[in-house]
């Protein structure tokens, strides 16, 4: 289940800028994120982050709901090219009782930039140590 | 004739002395490891030994031979509780006002990994399955941390499992986010996190305090655990657990490279396998 390493994609700047700037500006691709975020993650995401509820239990078919992006998640422990992987390729939780994708892939829906743009605009949800422990702490 | 006799009776007591001097370190040796002491911790080192931690010492136990290690120095008589064996074969040990200690082989010293610590309330420790640098330590109240350089740096990255933990262990078993798993046996049975530490839920359902849990090394979804002597086996990565029938309370195990599964019991013996599946002593 661990994907191999030359998977690993990550076009433009991997340790990603998606946090609001100390202006407060908000940088490139932030806009555009939120926008796709709402379009194909937000249903089952929540709109602001918050995942579903219980997200940390299997349901009643056995599988692990749709986890918090905002900073009650685990998203900010992960780096982006792990990040990237997932929304690229999908991803089911190893314990789950089903064998479906229960994060589907969407690298046939988007493209490279705007799968960026979403983890750009993930950042912004969650708090300073948060952002500065994600490309400080999380692997590649 | 009465010299004659003299001098014969002075060689057999050199003999018998001569022969006393060579036997009796080893005698020592194995009582002091089969004296009845219950065995709180095992491991194995670099070349395979048997590493068997107990409240007279710690020491290193193969086929051949038996050899005491000085454990490291503490002020306030603190006690190893815990020991862990890193990807290069290197010996950590731990315990409650003793915090994390590595082995060097090569100069028979034990150096201190506390600089970084919080304080010395290290109550269960674990090494990353394939990264030697990566080390993890739990501290009760101050949660759990991490080091990626061996110890030099700790810096605390959760705050574990609802439960405290007793009883640590880092698996490369496949399907983590990351690179492996973080087991940890706590006062409600086994917790189960990927090593992002992304969350800490349960490792099925089996329940009660945890005094020892390890793994497989070469079928990782194999994990072994302790709960008031009793040894639990998961074949699936801790999603189901059956009992298994071992003829004396168990308090430690470990997985040597000769012996397969090694489990130390209550009353100090140091159990294996044989090819029947009978539990018997090791090395015997």
């Amino acid at each position: 289940m661990v994907f191999p390493a030359g998977l690993a994609r990550c076009p433009g700047p991997c340790d990603g800028g998606g946090a609001p700037t100390d202006s407060g500006s908000v940088p490139a691709g932030v806009t555009e994120g939120r926008q796709i975020y709402e379009q194909y993650c937000a249903a089952c995401h929540g709109w602001q982050g918050e995942g579903a509820a219980d997200w940390n239990k299997p349901d009643e078919k056995g599988e692990m709901p749709p986890p918090p992006h905002d900073e009650t998640g685990h998203t900010w422990r992960h780096s982006d090219a792990m990040l990237f992987r997932m929304i690229a390729e999908g991803w089911r939780h190893p314990f789950n009782k089903t064998d479906r994708l229960t994060m589907p892939a969407f690298e046939d829906t988007l493209t490279d930039q705007e799968i960026q743009s979403v983890i750009n605009y993930l950042k912004t949800l969650w708090t300073e140590d948060q952002r500065r422990y994600q490309p400080n702490e999380s692997q590649e | 004739m009465r010299a004659m006799v003299s001098r014969l009776n002075s060689a057999v007591s050199g003999l018998f002395l001569f022969a006393f001097v060579a036997v009796m370190p080893t005698l020592v040796q194995a009582q002091s490891v089969n004296e009845g002491q219950s065995v709180r911790a095992l491991t194995t080192d670099s070349s395979g030994a048997l590493l068997v931690l107990r409240q007279s010492g710690l020491f290193a136990m193969d086929s051949q031979n038996t050899t005491e290690i000085p454990l490291p120095p503490s002020d306030s008589g603190a006690q190893p509780r815990s020991m862990a064996k890193g990807a290069d074969g290197s010996l950590y040990l731990s315990g409650p006002g003793l915090g994390i200690w590595r082995y060097d082989e090569a100069s028979k010293r034990w150096q201190s990994l506390n600089d970084t610590l919080p304080d010395l309330g290290v109550t269960a420790i674990a090494a990353h399955a394939t990264q030697a640098k990566t080390l993890y330590a739990y501290l009760g109240a101050s949660g759990m941390f991490r080091s990626r350089n061996g110890g030099a740096e700790w810096v605390k990255v959760d705050s574990g499992p609802r439960e405290p933990v007793q009883a640590f262990l880092h698996s490369d078993m496949p399907g983590s986010m990351e690179s492996g798993w973080l087991f940890a046996g706590t006062t409600r049975g086994v917790a189960r996190s990927m090593d992002c530490f992304c969350f800490w839920g349960d490792a099925g359902e089996l329940r009660g305090t945890v005094s020892a849990i390890d793994y497989d090394p070469s079928a990782p979804e194999n994990v072994y655990a302790v709960i008031e002597g009793q040894l639990h086996h998961s074949s699936d990565g801790g999603e189901t657990w059956a009992g298994l029938e071992i003829p004396q309370a168990v308090t430690a195990l470990t997985f040597s490279p000769s012996e397969g599964l090694v489990v130390g019991t209550k009353n100090g013996e140091l159990l294996s396998q044989n090819a029947s599946g009978e539990w018997v002593p090791v090395y015997e």
